[in-house]
């Protein structure tokens, strides 16, 4: 999990690169000026190929904040 | 009510249209704060301008209006999931575009709806009307006799044929709703001066010749946009401007040619052969150029031309 999130947080420095703050699970769109629904789609594509997933089009608009893409993320590694 | 934060007083076109667009999205209020953040004192006369306009245009439409705009939003993050996973825009032919948008009588009127408040909305929507209007109408010769080929909402064709510089206006269309969708616009928007809308398909131009032409957002609608300018270049008269508007990196329904950057489009107008008066550069609502070149987000790209 911790390596999620340092792998999250190369994503959130590249593509947000105004935002200076910490990246942790509680960090959402609201925390980041440049996070807006265009560039939230960018950013979740841009997790999909660096963790080879996929999410649904209902995931995409759903995440809250990294702690529930995190969630997300384990979950498709968990067998069902 | 929409508060002075968001819209100053002695606005009152576009505060009864923010208002009744939060209200039906209200998800949406963050998005048009930042997109009124730093408009400038023009940016606020031209807006509320055109803010008039569109709600004379939407009439008792409004809320139809302002719902099809949140709709719209939604499809357009659709197309920008598959843009962002493959780097293609979902279709590449009209066949598919026809079938999958303009052959659906409901859907499309719910398509030009939402497209009438993201000129107000998305702003380089917005910067292109205005561009069109103090760069490319205003500076035409006196009596300039213009066409507009596919103007769907008809602010343009509105702004071109209202201007005391215009001599005749008209405009084609392939769609016979589109063209009724036009129509009502101009006749809301009490245009006193009579516009023929024909329903001609550019690819089976007659043989004539207009001082001012005027192309928005249609090129990337096309499978061949290289001929396409190569007809407006036989249409266009030796001394005539042209007027042309087209976005890049900005996956919607029925867009089918992807231009990946300006200047991708910007040598094809000029292979075309056209001489580029202007350009005008303008990234989707919250970013720098800059920053829309780096990430690959929607620009819109205006240009005004003539004859090499």
């Amino acid at each position: 999990m911790e390596n999620d999130l340092e792998r999250i947080t190369t994503i959130v420095r590249n593509l947000f690169d105004e935002y200076e703050g910490p990246v942790t699970p509680m960090l959402s769109a609201r925390d980041v000026a440049q996070w807006n629904s265009l560039l939230n789609v960018q950013f979740l594509v841009l997790v999909e190929k660096e963790f080879g997933i996929q999410f649904s089009s209902r995931q995409v608009a759903q995440f809250k904040n990294i702690g529930e893409l995190m969630a997300a993320l384990q979950a498709k590694r968990t067998p069902q | 009510m929409v508060s002075r934060e968001m819209i100053p007083a002695g606005h009152p076109h576009i505060g009864k249209l923010v208002q009744h667009q939060i209200r039906v999205f209200p998800e949406h209020e963050g998005f048009l704060r930042e997109r009124f953040s730093s408009l400038s004192d023009a940016g606020w006369l031209f807006i509320e301008e055109i803010a008039a306009k569109v709600l004379q245009v939407a009439g008792e439409r409004l809320e139809r209006v302002c719902e099809d705009y949140r709709w719209l939003s939604g499809v357009v993050l659709e197309e920008e999931l598959h843009f962002r996973r493959t780097g293609r825009y979902r279709f590449a032919t009209f066949e598919q575009a026809d079938a999958e948008v303009y052959s659906r009588p409901e859907l499309m009127s719910r398509y030009m709806n939402g497209l009438l408040a993201s000129q107000l909305w998305w702003r380089n929507h917005t910067e292109m009307l205005n561009y069109f209007r103090d760069d490319f109408i205003e500076c035409n010769a006196v009596g300039f006799d213009h066409l507009e080929i596919g103007p769907g909402h008809g602010l343009f064709l509105y702004l071109a044929a209202a201007s005391q510089r215009c001599g005749h206006a008209e405009a084609w269309d392939i769609s016979d709703a589109s063209i009724s969708n036009t129509h009502h616009a101009l006749n809301a928007m009490h245009l006193t001066r009579q516009v023929l809308i024909s329903k001609i398909d550019l690819f089976d131009a007659p043989d004539r010749q207009f001082g001012s032409i005027a192309f928005s957002e249609v090129l990337e609608h096309l499978e061949k946009p290289r001929d396409a300018l190569a007809i407006l270049h036989r249409l266009l008269r030796d001394d005539g401007r042209l007027f042309l508007n087209a976005p890049v990196n900005s996956p919607a329904p029925d867009h089918i040619y992807l231009f990946e950057t300006p200047e991708e489009l910007l040598e094809m107008i000029r292979n075309a052969g056209f001489l580029l008066e202007s350009i005008r550069l303008s990234p989707c609502t919250g970013a720098t150029l800059e920053w829309a070149r780096r990430r690959k987000l929607t620009i819109s790209v205006g240009v005004i031309a003539r004859k090499a």
